[in-house]
């Protein structure tokens, strides 16, 4: 319980000898998203945000974003370079994590293998020389929380993926910490499970009264678990916001592209202005945007020129004439039909609802395309930007 | 194709027979000196210099009494002593090389890479040349004949500690570390109450290890030693060689070499499972 707020936070970590070596030798850094300046390697940079008590953030973005560098910041258990962390309007920069009054859970558990789940659980009320009973009674609450009552007795070893994760959700949540955090806690497990973690994290959230930061790659459980989202690319911010919002309009092309599975189809076009009108060329094949849209284009007077337009999957539409497109390969998902396909030579994905017939698409057969014109984002080809901001 | 089989078998069955072969022989050859040893003890002075036979003598109870009574060499005496060097040498050697272990796998610190690379290093000089300036030091600092001038130096272990890093960088995850220190554990009680009962299996090994270098140690005490209550069982069992030629007795010496090798045996044979499991580990991730 308790709000959360990174000012201008950034992280840079020393150059390391071999990182000089290279630099010396002149050849491309092999994580080429890594900024390096003289300072050092360029982690995070110039990260905003105000917390609100209770709320669950979601920070996401690929592999070396910067994401788990932000969350051990505020963890405590990476210096902060530069800017301020505050927890209930206290600077923590320089504070213990022990003294922060925050709980984390980790990927890999990090559960102690030598001792019972009782004593994973009871481990930081021991440190903290509470009476037995008092103990006793919060490592049973948070385990019927958690469901893993009857495992209590047993060693770590002797636990499934799952039930490891919720003995580590257990320690870190019968502490009642401030902010819990977690990174990636559903990664290690297997595509089942994790759904069910996930809808039980849902559920956790509504039994504990606390403020979540929570860190994945995975864009679903972003959209699925986080009050808003963090979405993070080479230590930038790139936008936050509702997933609504990060889904309906994304920020820049790198979010349009992220966000949303199977991701959102590219194209190369133009953005074509009539008066107060706009509509969007892909070759010849031409689609006015709404009005709403026109009326956000207009309000950053946007001109005429080539742009990357944008359309998910599920608003594109099959039609007699249109976009000409040839199809590629289809995945039955049930419901519906993904159709991969080659249009305006790109690669392009259509999500097809079968609405409980049995369609049939072939390899090479000719397709029209239709985009639907109030889901259609278009992004300046020279910032990426998305022009209706 | 059934030939084919047969041939493969019977290949496969000559393969084993001379693997087996090979070590049955190589473990004859071990365990032969010890029945050898075992054998000896049994035996009376006249019987050892008579012909060698291989069926046990009666004489086990005098010599363990003569041994034990000896005025010249007294076992029990050096027993305790070299018991008391031992244990206390190997606990010490692996808590600290283990602490010194830990230190330099978990923390991040300037010249931590030439801290390692010296420890590393001093494993390569032979004791036998740092012994020599020791013993002078000892010498000159009035340090000899105190059991705790061998107890000391032996803290410092480089290759115990290399073992111990080697088995913390495959066994212990950071995040244990820091999901400690977020629980509110301080540095030492993470090490003493986390990151200690992780490393059993390689302290256990390395007790052994350290417990049997240190019970058969006998450069440093045979010169740092002189005083007859405080002499380890190596030293006394090389007096052997001076004793009194009138009152020699061969089954009283091999009784005493028995019950000098004796603790180690009791210690290998209790910790052995240890053994196994802390060498191999490490080696698989699990």
């Amino acid at each position: 319980m308790a709000k959360v707020q990174l000012k201008n936070i950034k992280k840079v970590y020393p150059l390391t000898e071999d990182i000089k070596k290279k630099k010396k030798d002149d050849k491309p850094a092999k994580k080429i998203n890594l900024q390096i300046t003289p300072e050092g390697v360029v982690a995070v940079q110039e990260f905003n945000i105000d917390i609100k008590d209770k709320e669950f953030i979601v920070l996401v973005g690929p592999s070396g974003c910067g994401k788990s560098t932000t969350l051990r910041m505020v963890a405590g258990l990476e210096e902060i370079t530069s800017g301020e962390l505050l927890i209930d309007d206290v600077v923590m920069n320089y504070v213990e994590p022990k003294d922060r009054d925050i709980a984390m859970v980790f990927q890999n558990y990090a559960l102690y293998p030598h001792m019972t789940v009782f004593d994973n659980i009871a481990y930081s009320l021991r440190l903290k020389r509470l009476p037995k009973a008092e103990i006793e009674k919060k490592v049973y609450e948070a385990a019927d929380i958690l469901d893993i009552r009857e495992y209590l007795n047993r060693k770590p070893k002797n636990l499934s993926g799952g039930q490891r994760q919720r003995v580590a959700i257990g320690r870190a949540i019968v502490r009642n910490p401030k902010v819990l955090l977690m990174d990636e806690p559903l990664s290690n497990l297997d595509a089942k499970l994790r759904n069910q973690m996930r809808a039980e994290i849902i559920k956790l959230r509504e039994k504990i009264n606390t403020t979540f930061i929570y860190v994945t790659h995975d864009q679903t459980e972003a959209m699925t678990l986080g009050d808003r989202i963090v979405v993070m690319k080479d230590g930038y911010i790139q936008q936050i916001g509702t997933p609504q919002d990060v889904f309906n309009h994304p920020a820049n092309l790198f979010v349009a592209g992220f966000i949303g599975s199977p991701r959102m189809n590219i194209f190369d076009g133009q953005l074509v202005r009539n008066g107060n009108s706009y509509q969007v060329k892909i070759g010849d094949y031409a689609c006015a945007l709404s009005e709403k849209k026109c009326a956000r284009l207009v309000a950053n007077n946007v001109a005429s020129q080539d742009v990357y337009i944008g359309a998910r999957p599920d608003h594109i539409e099959l039609s007699e004439t249109g976009l000409e497109a040839i199809v590629d390969v289809t995945e039955l998902m049930g419901s519906d039909i993904h159709v991969h396909m080659i249009a305006a030579d790109k690669d392009t994905i259509v999500i097809v609802p079968t609405n409980g017939e049995s369609l049939l698409f072939n390899k090479k057969d000719k397709l029209n395309l239709k985009l639907v014109p109030n889901t259609i984002h278009v992004f300046s080809k020279e910032t990426e930007k998305n022009l209706e901001w | 194709m059934e030939d084919q089989n047969k041939t493969s078998r019977t290949k496969l069955i000559i393969s084993r027979l001379f693997a087996y072969i090979f070590v049955g022989f190589f473990c004859i050859l071990c365990i032969f000196f010890f029945y050898l040893l075992v054998l000896n003890s049994t035996k009376t002075n006249f019987e050892l210099q008579g012909k060698f036979s291989f069926i046990p003598g009666t004489n086990f109870i005098t010599n363990f009494t003569n041994a034990i009574n000896d005025d010249f060499v007294k076992i029990p005496v050096g027993m305790v002593n070299s018991f008391i060097v031992a244990s206390i040498s190997a606990l010490l050697t692996t808590y600290f090389s283990a602490l010194t272990a830990y230190a330099t796998y978990v923390y991040d610190f300037k010249l931590k890479k030439l801290v390692t690379t010296f420890i590393i290093g001093v494993m390569m000089i032979p004791s036998q040349v740092s012994a020599a300036g020791f013993v002078q030091l000892a010498f000159k600092f009035g340090l000899t004949n105190k059991l705790w001038v061998l107890i000391i130096p032996s803290i410092a272990a480089p290759a115990v500690y290399f073992y111990m890093k080697q088995y913390l960088e495959a066994t212990l995850p950071l995040e244990m570390i820091e999901a400690a220190r977020i629980d509110g554990s301080s540095e030492f009680a993470t090490f003493n109450r986390i990151v200690l009962p992780i490393m059993k299996p390689a302290v256990a090994v390395q007790m052994i290890f350290s417990f049997v270098g240190s019970w058969n140690n006998f450069f440093l005490p045979g010169l740092l030693l002189t005083e007859p209550e405080l002499k380890t069982v190596p030293i006394m069992i090389s007096q052997l060689r001076s004793a009194d030629f009138a009152k020699f007795d061969l089954g009283k010496l091999y009784m005493f070499i028995l019950l000098a090798i004796l603790p180690v045996v009791v210690v290998y044979l209790l910790l052995s499972k240890f053994i196994i499991k802390g060498v191999t580990s490490g080696s698989v991730k699990g």
